[in-house]
């Protein structure tokens, strides 16, 4: 960020606060977020305290599924107030004249969030029993907020029929791509063969995953990245949490390679919510490899048409094979039950 | 015909041996996620180069043959699939389903062959 927009940025920050000596200590980008643009900034009050936040913003190229910033900082606050753990949302800030690009602050969270790290470490939390039941009781939280919200507009209505509109979303996706896939087709075929009946909607996170939730060694210290979140079946988080895919190779903790999954519903069901339906969950698991299968297409996309050359997109599109096999095993269990 | 040797499954074995053991060890964490990538890159070229052009050949033919569509025989499955024409219970679904796990086997051999470690 160049010193214009700093200047610029400290300005708005201190008719924000209304602390007039309010300064920017620090400004530094963090690493990740393809979409997004994290920052951490820390901050000098007039009182001579600090404070640490973090400064979201877009990328370049943003996701057109993805919610803005406006939107975030609008779910961050619902979460809070549902009592879910999130980093607490402090100002927004629309005006595209302050840095380039609408963005918003929050408060700056500890803790370990990456997938990978997160599998390996069986301590964070309390343990593995104990991490999968707090992050089961996160979820209860979110999906305890239910449509209609005079706060969340952007959301639209939410739909008579969940599982039918993921399955009309992912034929889109395919549809949008300029390969065919016979093998994701195979697993479209066979969700919409065995579709569950529709279902009363609640907020689903649509990331809620081990690399998105943040723990330390007492318990979850944040929930990020609610830029896809919207109204839908509670069991499409339960599966996108549960799905091999976003087990980071720990396979054996059926909960995101984090804990046992009894836990993780345990947890769910200790904190309101309804007792997950498991023949739901693994129609949701395979949808969950599904519609990974289709981002990672969307996401190579980038890369061929040429719009954003990127070896990281490039890759991505390789991630596809390995889904198409956990879809056809998936299909071949359920199927042969 | 390669014009000489050696050809390019090994130059591109030892241009990633190179790059993960002489060059990534020396480099600060922050480039090392770059170097990781491309050596990803470069083993999937290799597995893909090194790939019997036959296996694909004769995958594409069951395709063909089991479709009836000669001329864009994957698309033809993918459209058959969606319209339900190999569901179970149909004649042809084990058939159907046998291709697939060999496609989806010759897919992963080149993208991701860990995954085939389970069988």
């Amino acid at each position: 960020m160049d010193e214009a927009r700093r200047v610029r940025l400290e300005a708005w920050l201190r008719a924000e606060t209304g602390d007039a000596a309010l300064a920017i200590a620090d400004l530094r980008r963090l690493s990740g977020g393809a979409i997004q643009q994290n920052w951490a900034l820390d901050v000098r009050c007039g009182d001579g305290c600090t404070a640490a936040w973090v400064l979201r913003t877009d990328n370049a190229a943003t996701l057109a599924v993805s919610h803005g910033r406006a939107e975030e900082f609008a779910l961050l606050r619902a979460a809070q107030a549902a009592g879910v753990t999130v980093p607490e949302p402090l100002f927004l800030c629309p005006d595209r004249a302050v840095i380039g690009a609408p963005f918003f602050v929050m408060r700056r969270v500890e803790g370990v969030a990456a997938g990978h790290r997160v599998v390996r470490c069986g301590t964070l939390a309390g343990g593995r029993r104990a991490a999968a039941e707090a992050v089961g009781r996160e979820l209860a939280r979110i999906h305890a907020i239910r449509p209609p919200r005079a706060d969340l507009p952007f959301l639209g209505a939410p739909p008579a029929d969940p599982a039918a509109a993921f399955l009309a979303g992912q034929q889109r996706a395919l549809d949008r791509q300029r390969d065919p896939h016979p093998i994701l087709e195979w697993g479209l075929r066979h969700l919409a063969r065995r579709a569950p009946a529709p279902i009363t909607s609640v907020l689903c996170h649509n990331d809620f995953r081990t690399g998105n939730i943040m723990f330390d060694a007492r318990g979850v210290t944040a929930v990020l990245d609610w830029e896809f979140a919207g109204w839908g079946d509670p069991h499409a988080d339960l599966g996108w949490l549960c799905a091999k895919c976003w087990r980071f190779g720990n396979d054996a903790e059926e909960a995101g390679g984090i804990g046992p999954r009894d836990a993780l519903y345990a947890g769910y069901v200790a904190a309101g919510g309804a007792p997950p339906d498991p023949g739901r969950v693994a129609w949701w698991e395979i949808a969950a490899h599904l519609r990974w299968a289709t981002i990672a297409l969307d996401q190579a996309e980038r890369h061929l048409s040429g719009a954003e050359p990127s070896l990281e997109l490039a890759l991505t599109g390789h991630i596809v094979p390995q889904l198409e096999w956990d879809i056809l095993a998936a299909v071949e269990a359920r199927d042969a039950a | 015909m390669p014009l000489e040797r050696p050809y390019t499954p090994d130059l591109l074995a030892i241009a990633r041996a190179t790059l993960l053991d002489e060059v990534l060890p020396a480099l600060p964490e922050a480039q090392r996620f770059a170097v990781r990538m491309v050596a990803n890159a470069i083993g999937i070229a290799a597995r893909e180069t090194a790939l019997a052009g036959d296996a694909r050949t004769a995958l594409v033919a069951r395709v063909a043959a089991l479709t009836g569509e000669a001329a864009d025989p994957l698309r033809a499955l993918a459209a058959a699939i969606r319209a339900g024409a190999f569901d179970p219970g149909t004649e042809r679904h084990a058939e159907a389903a046998r291709l697939l796990k060999d496609l989806a086997r010759l897919r992963c051999s080149v993208s991701a062959p860990k995954a085939l470690g389970g069988g």
